[in-house]
């Protein structure tokens, strides 16, 4: 009977996340808006409720209403099922989070493999999504977007791994409590720096986009997609946004740890996550964004030897 | 002609090198090493996320006031005696292109020539400025008004009393609600915008355009 009740728990914290999840990137969308009016020295969304809080509303409820298009030769099975499993990734990647002081869906001992694993899958939805959907542009964009993705993976782990090396356990929450006295971000700045950078690649953020480049490429491999399908993809777009951001806050500025204010755990966290989120919509709206042989050269060029050179310098010093 | 005492250079338009000479200068292997041309950009944004919106936000809450130059609605003129200074000359309606001002003339008790009949087919017309331009005495002239759609073309076609009553034109230079200026309006019925009132003090449009490195007050019309 016991067992009837943990799994029931269980279950019922899972739903918590996953509610919580969904409906993160409601106001996300209404932010982003509104800070790009504002740094481009316009207003946002105005009118369609106080300062346009009801804009996303009106978006999903356009979103929904639009016609289902399924193009003539495409892939119908891969066609459907690709949105969602664009979708998926990004939630699983929260069981492993703390969010607060043993506040979390799971406590992994190796929580960091499991998100980076987790996290590459995320590529399927991609690849499906610009396959199924029988189309040039469609089909460019997807192996253009999937190029970028498993090539920024690569040094965002080894970034990740000079974290480990400082923390030495892969487990999020010692990750965290190794924080306490000094953040991750004094020891490893240039592994922070590989860290942000492939994770703005990974989330598909100017300077990043080139894969989407909403109008350039006719919006890469979700140019098929309409209404409900089409917010699928931007729902796992923002969560993706909102992962890394997490992972930032979680491996290099000490997670729940507070600066100088006495606030709930919980409440730092969100603060910091909520900083990060900013940056993200902060420089995408400051650079333009980067060609994609320059994109592809920074991750192999640039990045993985950045970060392979900081493993080498935190390991020298761990020792 | 006193050429050698203009100053071209004054005259030419300001680059952005100009306005911002601190991009030229060398930056440096600290600053390409720590990316501060990057960072310069990052604080020109969040300079603007707490810089007032340049948005005219017409019709929620604000509107519009032409400058007087500006051809909106027609109006008639009347003298100082309050009487129309029309004098049903018709070189307006010789002049229209479009051919949409009728006007007939009839005596009136005092003798004098003055229009019966005088309509204006606001649905033709082009608001080019011509009748204005024609007129001998100063009669017709084209307003600052204009929001008046309506749902029937027959609406559209407005009387010599109509035209006596439009607003005029907006007054020049710095005077009191000039033409240039955004004033405070809020959005009626009819799907135009009213002044919140008629002595509203807006603010003129060039003031606040951000713009490094020239004054406030030199304003452009």
């Amino acid at each position: 009977m016991s067992g009837v009740l943990e799994v029931g728990m269980m279950l019922l914290h899972v739903m918590i996340v996953l509610a919580v999840l969904f409906l993160m990137p409601i106001p996300f969308t209404w932010v982003e808006r509104k800070i790009a009016g504002h740094m481009q020295q316009r207003m946002g969304p105005m009118r369609v409720g106080w300062h346009g809080m009801l804009q996303p509303i009106a978006d999903v409820v356009k979103l929904i209403a639009k016609e289902d298009t399924i193009p003539d030769q495409a892939d119908r099975l891969l066609f459907k099922i690709a949105p969602i499993i664009a979708l998926v990734p990004p939630f699983a990647v929260f069981v492993a989070i703390p969010f607060a002081d043993n506040l979390y869906l799971s406590d992994m001992n190796v929580g960091v493999l499991y998100i980076i694993a987790v996290g590459g899958l995320e590529i399927y939805g991609v690849i499906f999504g610009g396959w199924a959907a029988n189309s040039k542009y469609a089909l460019l964009g997807s192996m253009r977007t999937c190029a970028q993705l498993i090539s920024y993976e690569i040094p965002m782990g080894f970034a990740i791994i000079g974290v480990m090396m400082l923390s030495q356990s892969m487990n999020l929450s010692d990750i965290v409590n190794a924080q306490a006295d000094t953040w991750n971000i004094v020891y490893q700045p240039i592994g922070f720096f590989v860290f942000f950078i492939a994770g703005l690649a990974e989330a598909q953020r100017i300077p990043f986009d080139m894969a989407e480049a909403e109008g350039d490429l006719g919006a890469g491999f979700h140019t098929e997609y309409s209404g409900m399908r089409f917010s699928y993809y931007m729902i796992s777009e923002y969560l993706v946004m909102l992962t890394i951001s997490v992972l930032c806050v979680i491996l290099y500025f000490g997670g729940w740890h507070g600066v100088l204010v006495p606030l709930p755990a919980l409440l730092w966290f969100s603060l910091k996550v909520g900083f990060f989120v900013y940056v993200f919509m902060w420089i995408r709206f400051t650079f333009p964004r980067y060609r994609y042989d320059q994109l592809m050269s920074i991750g192999w060029k640039v990045l993985l030897p950045l970060s392979l050179a900081n493993i080498l310098v935190t390991g020298l010093f761990v020792v | 002609m006193k050429l050698d005492s203009l100053d071209l250079n004054a005259l030419k338009p300001k680059t952005m090198n100009q306005l911002n000479p601190r991009t030229e200068k060398e930056q440096g292997w600290i600053g390409w090493m720590f990316f501060s041309d990057l960072f310069a950009g990052l604080a020109l944004t969040l300079k603007y996320l707490f810089s007032k919106p340049v948005t005219m936000q017409y019709p929620d809450k604000e509107k519009w006031r032409p400058y007087s130059r500006f051809r909106g609605h027609h109006f008639l003129r009347k003298d100082e005696h309050g009487q129309i200074k029309c004098v049903a000359c018709e070189l307006c309606a010789r002049i229209c292109p479009s051919a949409c001002i009728k006007v007939i003339p009839f005596e009136d008790e005092h003798g004098e020539r003055r229009p019966a009949v005088f309509d204006i087919d606001m649905g033709r017309c082009l608001y080019c400025g011509l009748c204005e331009d024609a007129c001998p005495v100063e009669a017709i002239a084209m307003g600052s008004h204009y929001e008046f759609s309506s749902y029937s073309a027959r609406d559209l076609l407005v009387h010599k009393q109509q035209l006596l009553t439009m607003p005029g034109k907006t007054p020049t230079g710095d005077a009191e609600g000039a033409g240039g200026t955004v004033v405070a309006a809020s959005l009626s019925d009819d799907g135009t915008a009213a002044e919140a009132s008629k002595q509203a003090q807006g603010y003129h449009w060039w003031d606040i355009i951000h713009r490094k490195g020239q004054p406030k007050s030199d304003r452009a019309p």
